[in-house]
């Protein structure tokens, strides 16, 4: 007789279709239950803040203590920043995920599938005063009359350039206009080997650089009412002016850019001058004291015609998917974010600034040393700015006071229009620094700025056609 | 009257229904493997084909009808037309570099040498790691300012100096030159795809019966006639296999331009699969994306029944 197996083919299935059901089923038995059992829930989508302190010693803990507060529990999921745009198009995709997402630049497509949180920031101006213009522009659209996305605060892109170099070359308070970006920078580069580094790249810093260098030669991709009004003498002047930059004070390291080249090359002691936010100085404090101590900073450069603008380094959106169960707490949770905002300052380390720059001060203990005399946000930007609670022993006082009024020189993604869809594909697709490091590379400016509007005109047609962009050309 | 005799499986057969009835089963077993390919490959796939046919993006994916004008604009703009250039480019010369290689390396591992277990970790090493991983670790290789390539090209005086080699810059900037860009991203792709193809190509060469060596040898062939006239037919097939596989590897890789380049300088390292991503993700138009990553069909689905062709063959070899 053959030996009977201990598993038979029968009961091996069997087993195997019993413990698949029990796995797929158990869940929708149990789970639902313990769901039920609790109160308000609360999603949240942030990216890794780039000062990491901010997220560990700040932000996830706020969070947890507002959820305790308010009886929500509350979840918060870091991402890298370059996932924000695929996972949102997942979730929104999939009707489901988290109640609230941040991101770092204005989610104008997502438009049609986002709450109108205009009541938010109605509340918000009632309690902390008016919400910055830039914030505005990048979270509203005059077309639709909605607000997609609701900004609570911004940050900001000065210039930061190595002062010993620039004292060398006879500049010692560091540039001022453009133009002396090719005569002192082109200098230091022949005389002391030491390159700019501004981005002509497929990435983040290259897309704010080209947009600052247009604004300040008074020209930009749109004008106030979204018309496309990229091809004009000043443009080309400005895609000139470029081309004579790189060849003056520039590498082709330039054209491979990345997020984080600029701080390299600025900690690593091969850039003169960068277009950065604050954090290439804040890694160079950890990284190397004797080169953060040689860092100084600029506002936004003047053009040809004294106007100046920088584009803002990041500004943060949040959007309210439309398949959130949880609106009414994740409202509260923005306006309170808004009212915290001190903390968020402070913890990011002068990264982040305020879009309600009058919000007062909430009493007691804020864990920083308090400010004398500072009741508003407003108070203590111009105070910590003034005098850098972050500075390094020994460092020169004031390096950070030349941010003090950088509201006036920043400005946002599609300035002087609003950010819409049509900025955010031109940004997403590079069309203006591939125009710049089209005329870097030997192209004829004016060509350089005629297929840049070529594609520009074709993507705000696009656009338009949805009711999402105003303007007609 | 008595009962009919039944034998004993048969009876087995009969109480126990469809666990004991072989087609019936192998239907069910193979049900998990095609639900998967259908959920994970052939909805995405015809909702690619909709999202193409439609104006959806990324905020709004609801399906209003278009007809081609996607497919129209996409061949309108020279970037895409850049880019399907490059995905041809790129796949056909790193995969007959692969091929090339891959061919030499297997022959060196037939033989036996000391260290070859070292040469073949090393060799397969590549392909253990995950892509995005080793494409970070070139990064740092290939970077601007960092580059240890450089620095070697610089301590042994071919670079850095006045009247060196190869500049008297202090850096080659592989990423940031057209030329030397789109050379790395070949390289790459080389280094990633060599792994599989040497086991390809080795299992192959390992296939050709010794007794037909020997009888060429004692015929008075030469090396070189054996290898065109025995070994390079023989292994034919499943050489067209390392190939073809290559080719879908590359084709529809985003990884290693997006990460080495983001598809500069310029869009001149730009491929289909990473315009789609910017176009249709980062840009938000998904329609336009869902085009453009359609144009790549064609290629895969030939591809695909040129490798079922040729692992036919392979299995009469």
């Amino acid at each position: 007789m053959a030996k009977r197996s201990l598993l038979t083919r029968r009961d091996f299935i069997k087993a195997a279709g019993i413990g698949a059901v029990t796995m797929g089923v158990a869940p929708t038995i149990f789970l639902p239950r313990q769901a039920h059992g609790a109160s308000k829930e609360l999603k949240i989508l942030v990216w890794s803040h780039f000062v990491p302190r901010f997220d560990k010693e700040w932000y996830d803990g706020y969070v947890q203590k507002w959820g305790q507060a308010n009886g929500v529990k509350v979840t918060v999921d870091h991402i890298n920043l370059a996932e924000i745009p695929s996972r949102t198009a997942a979730e929104i995709s999939a009707g489901q995920g988290h109640d609230l997402i941040e991101w770092i630049a204005p989610p104008s497509q997502f438009e049609p599938s986002v709450l109108d949180l205009g009541d938010v920031v109605k509340d918000a101006e009632r309690r902390y005063g008016k919400q910055h213009p830039l914030c505005r522009a990048s979270s509203y659209n005059p077309n639709t009359k909605k607000f997609y996305s609701f900004c609570p605060g911004w940050t900001i892109d000065p210039g930061c350039y190595r002062k010993s170099l620039w004292e060398k070359a006879g500049k010692g308070n560091g540039p001022e206009t453009w133009e002396d970006l090719i005569t002192y920078g082109g200098k230091i580069k022949r005389d002391q080997g030491i390159q700019l580094g501004i981005g002509l790249s497929q990435e983040l810093d290259s897309n704010m650089a080209a947009r600052g260098l247009l604004w300040s030669f008074d020209t930009s991709i749109q004008d106030k009412k979204e018309n496309v009004v990229l091809n004009n003498p000043k443009t080309i002047e400005a895609v000139g002016y470029m081309a004579r930059l790189f060849k003056e004070a520039m590498v082709p390291e330039v054209f491979a850019w990345t997020a984080v080249s600029n701080n390299q090359a600025l900690i690593a002691g091969r850039a003169s001058y960068i277009l950065n936010s604050i954090s290439a100085y804040r890694s160079a404090q950890q990284q190397v004291p004797e080169i953060a101590k040689d860092i100084f900073f600029t506002p936004a450069l003047k053009g040809p015609r004294g106007t100046r603008f920088n584009s803002e380094h990041v500004i943060y959106c949040y959007v309210v998917p439309k398949y959130s169960k949880n609106v009414d707490s994740a409202k509260k949770f923005l306006l309170d974010l808004v009212g915290n905002y001190d903390q968020a300052m402070h913890k990011s380390e002068l990264y982040n600034s305020p879009a309600f720059f009058h919000t007062p001060i909430p009493s007691g203990d804020r864990g920083y040393p308090a400010v004398k005399g500072a009741k508003k946000l407003i108070d203590l930007h111009n105070a910590w700015f003034s005098d850098d609670p972050f500075a390094l022993p020994g460092e020169a006082k004031g390096k950070l006071a030349v941010l003090k009024d950088a509201e006036k020189w920043s400005a946002n993604l599609g300035y002087p229009g609003p950010a819409n869809p049509a900025e955010g594909e031109v940004f997403a697709t590079f069309v203006l620094p591939n125009m710049m490091a089209n005329a870097a590379r030997g192209m004829a400016p004016g060509m350089a700025v005629e297929q840049a509007t070529l594609l520009t005109r074709t993507i705000f047609a696009k656009w338009r056609k949805k009711g999402l962009v105003g303007g007609k050309v | 009257m008595s009962a009919p005799s039944v034998s004993e499986p048969a009876a087995v057969a009969a109480r126990g229904g469809i666990l004991d009835r072989e087609s019936a089963l192998a239907k069910m077993m193979i049900a998990p493997a095609i639900l998967y390919i259908v959920a994970m490959i052939g909805v995405p796939f015809v909702l690619a084909v909709l999202y193409s046919l439609s104006d959806a993006t990324t905020g709004d994916p609801s399906l209003k009808f278009v007809g081609l004008r996607n497919f129209a604009a996409a061949l309108a703009d020279p970037v895409f037309r850049l880019s399907l250039w490059n995905t041809v480019f790129f796949t056909l010369a790193s995969q007959c570099i692969v091929v090339l290689l891959s061919r030499l390396l297997a022959t060196a591992l037939l033989k036996n040498f000391r260290g070859k277990w070292l040469v073949r970790f090393l060799i397969m090493l590549p392909w253990t790691a995950p892509i995005s991983l080793g494409t970070i670790g070139w990064l740092w290789m290939l970077d601007s300012i960092f580059s240890p390539i450089d620095w070697v090209l610089r301590y042994v005086g071919l670079l850095g100096v006045p009247g060196a080699l190869l500049g008297a810059g202090t850096n080659l900037y592989y990423l940031g030159v057209p030329g030397l860009a789109i050379s790395s991203i070949i390289l790459v792709d080389v280094w990633r795809i060599l792994p599989l193809a040497t086991v390809i190509q080795l299992a192959g060469l390992s296939s050709i019966p010794k007794d037909l060596m020997e009888a060429a040898e004692v015929d008075g062939a030469t090396p070189w006639r054996r290898t065109l006239m025995i070994t390079i037919p023989l292994t034919l097939p499943i050489t067209s296999i390392a190939f073809l596989f290559g080719v879908v590897f590359t084709f529809t890789d985003l990884v290693v331009v997006y990460v080495l380049t983001r598809g500069g300088p310029v869009h001149m390292t730009q491929v289909l699969s990473s315009w789609t991503f910017f176009k249709g993700i980062e840009g938000g138009d998904l329609a336009q994306g869902a085009a453009i990553s359609l144009f790549m069909f064609p290629v895969l689905a030939a591809v695909a029944i040129l490798i079922l062709r040729m692992a036919r063959r392979t299995e009469v070899v």
